[in-house]
């Protein structure tokens, strides 16, 4: 596996940088509502299994085995960056009101934020109601 | 002002830095709410609140009945409110109308008065019988752990606000709640109800905002006791990391990819329609989903032909459409992870057999890029990235299997291990292959029903502990032992004498 990183991504890391005193990591991982991605933290102590899969500036990247074996050899995977994008995670640059992101193999770096395109119009009411048969019915 | 402000000490309040930002409704596009971006000194101030709370107040004092009280009022709050939180669910995070009055509403609510039932319930003391210190006697007293704090994802945000907040609170327990950043309305419109269930202030606090500051607080804070996450496995990391500077208490609650199980001799209508159901509820944006589908390969031709007909049956569009299957996953950024990984599939050589891309035709005014075709691969290899990836996505994976034993092999060779389903009609059959699954939850012959009364969690890199259930209530109750000697003479006391008879 090897991670590079884009231009935009590399400002970010920049960024952060200016604003915390420790030592920055870069992880990729997986899971939930993430998916897999990068997580940018301070002062954060790579696994046993994690091994450095490439650099952002002085930034380390780790993966941890099982993601290594998935994207193996140089066809890497590339850091990228949601800009003006409220993201879950703990990941540093949240903070800056972006998200680090992974594009796989084949993938091109969006050089347009996520929503870039008109927004719609709101349909704005309820249409129907709980069928009959489901009302008092719970599944949590 | 933000339309949604944190809630801080029992009162809504802006964030100390003036930020706001936006709530986008996925089904639009557009902002439909603007949030109190709350920071790392919000952070600080809600577990301050909460530590004045339980150190000074009357919460932790308050009888187990006592607090039980308050959180059925809660739960009759939610009630009453349930259509509101439900539309407010569905422009927050997407899904359905039916998802939010089904599983989102009525589950917080089932949480609450679960762990009332638990306060009023559940034993504050248990005596320990059989001392090997005659005349002593010994007993257990459960208490509250003082201040947890708790980090939830934007999937089911009223459901998991419930899930950190009730048992916390039920507990004796004073805390702090983080929702996701795409959902935080929904916490704030909880927020609402147990303001007007009058607890005392600071006993539960609600602060948006970015995981980066806010959520790092949250987990490191040293007047912080205890901290939940529900999440990705690489944030539940982290939180670990956090967490352990004070040695802190922690429940995880991580990723999974779970395998439903289709056994030969399953009744194939119904798990066709169940592992559709386990799959595509809630677009698959669920911890649990069998995106995993094992299915015997003497069945498998058969099998396969009912999931894809049916999958192309389900209606994608507008989410306050009670007669609408599947809405918006829960921002564009989700659909080009699924995107992604339908690509990834192709380039691995899996065949794509249905969905794949967006839908062709939505109802006028909606966003397109924000939905995604239920998607079902083919003859997937369990060692690919499509099977092993946690994609949070309507995608599912179908790989054949041979024998029962291969199907465990299968189902267990993952880093996860929440959820897991088994498809059969001898029962004693499944259990044998449920037995053997590494994982935290198995269904026979169903999936996704999960309860408050029931304990829900993983094993492996899903996570650590359980919620819900009397192990969710113990989790956030410390563990005292009393040794008392009733005896205040010395003939009770030999044993100083170990250590000197002069004493």
């Amino acid at each position: 596996m090897k991670v590079t990183a884009t231009d935009r991504a590399a400002r970010i890391v920049e960024q952060v940088r200016a604003t915390r005193s420790g030592r920055l990591t870069i992880t990729i991982g997986t899971g939930c509502c993430e998916s897999t991605a990068p997580f940018l933290y301070e002062d954060f102590w790579p696994g046993p299994d994690q091994e450095v899969v490439g650099r952002i500036g002085d930034v380390e990247v780790f993966a941890p085995d099982y993601l290594r074996k998935l994207y193996p050899g140089e066809e890497g995977a590339v850091v990228d960056v949601d800009e003006d994008y409220v993201a879950e995670s703990l990941s540093i640059e949240t903070e800056l009101g972006c998200r680090l992101v992974l594009r796989g193999p084949g993938f091109e770096a969006r050089e347009s934020s996520a929503c870039a395109s008109e927004p719609t119009r709101v349909p704005a009411v309820l249409v129907g109601e709980l069928p009959e048969h489901l009302r008092g019915l719970r599944i949590r | 002002m933000a339309d949604v402000q944190l809630f801080i000490n029992g009162e809504f309040t802006d964030a100390v830095s003036g930020e706001t930002f936006p709530s986008i409704d996925p089904a639009t596009g557009q902002e439909w709410a603007r949030v109190a971006k709350g920071g790392r000194e919000d952070a600080i101030r809600a577990i301050e609140a909460a530590r004045t709370a339980f150190d000074e107040g009357p919460w932790p004092k308050m009888s187990g009945k006592e607090r039980a009280e308050k959180l059925n009022q809660i739960a009759e709050g939610i009630g009453k409110a349930q259509q509101q939180i439900a539309e407010n669910e569905v422009h927050d995070g997407g899904g359905t109308m039916r998802k939010a009055m089904l599983a989102d509403v009525p589950g917080a609510q089932a949480t609450f008065q679960w762990f009332a039932q638990c306060a009023e319930t559940l034993p504050e003391i248990t005596s320990l019988e059989g001392s090997p210190f005659p005349p002593s006697e010994n007993y257990v007293r459960r208490e509250p752990y003082g201040v947890t704090t708790g980090v939830i994802p934007w999937n089911f945000p009223l459901l998991m606000a419930g899930w950190k907040i009730a048992p916390s609170i039920a507990a004796g327990n004073c805390c702090v709640i983080k929702p996701a950043s795409f959902t935080s309305v929904t916490a704030i419109d909880l927020a609402r109800v147990i303001q007007e269930a009058d607890l005392p202030p600071g006993v539960v606090n609600v602060v948006p905002g970015p995981g980066g500051s806010v959520g790092e607080e949250l987990a490191s804070n040293p007047m912080v006791d205890k901290t939940a996450f529900t999440g990705s496995t690489e944030v539940g990391r982290r939180i670990m990391q956090l967490a352990s500077g004070t040695v802190k208490a922690v429940t995880l609650e991580l990723g999974g990819k779970s395998a439903n199980i289709v056994l030969d001799d399953a009744d194939l209508d119904v798990a066709a329609a169940g592992v559709l159901w386990g799959t595509f509820m809630h677009n698959g944006q669920v911890c649990e989903s069998g995106t995993r589908a094992l299915v015997h390969r003497a069945i498998y031709d058969e099998f396969l032909s009912m999931l894809v007909d049916r999958a192309g049956k389900m209606a994608i569009g507008n989410p306050l459409d009670f007669g609408t299957d599947l809405g918006p996953l829960v921002s564009r950024q989700q659909v080009e992870t699924v995107e992604r990984y339908v690509a990834i599939g192709k380039d691995e050589g899996a065949t794509l057999v249905c969905g794949g891309t967006k839908p062709e035709t939505l109802p006028d005014g909606l966003d397109r890029d924000a939905f995604y075709n239920p998607t079902i691969f083919a003859g997937v290899d369990n060692t690919s990235r499509l099977a092993q990836e946690e994609i949070f996505g309507p995608v599912l994976s179908v790989i054949p299997i041979d024998n029962d034993d291969q199907a465990v092999r299968i189902a267990n060779d993952s880093i996860y291990g929440l959820g897991g389903g088994v498809w059969s009609a001898d029962v004693d059959r499944a259990k044998a292959v449920a037995h053997g699954m590494r994982t935290g939850t198995v269904w026979i012959n169903d999936y996704h029903l999960i309860d408050a009364k029931r304990p829900f969690g993983g094993y492996k890199q899903s996570g650590i502990g359980r919620e819900l259930g009397t192990f969710g209530y113990d989790a956030y109750r410390q563990v005292k032992h009393v040794h008392v000697n009733p005896q205040a003479g010395r003939d009770g006391h030999v044993h100083y004498q170990m250590l000197s008879a002069n004493i």
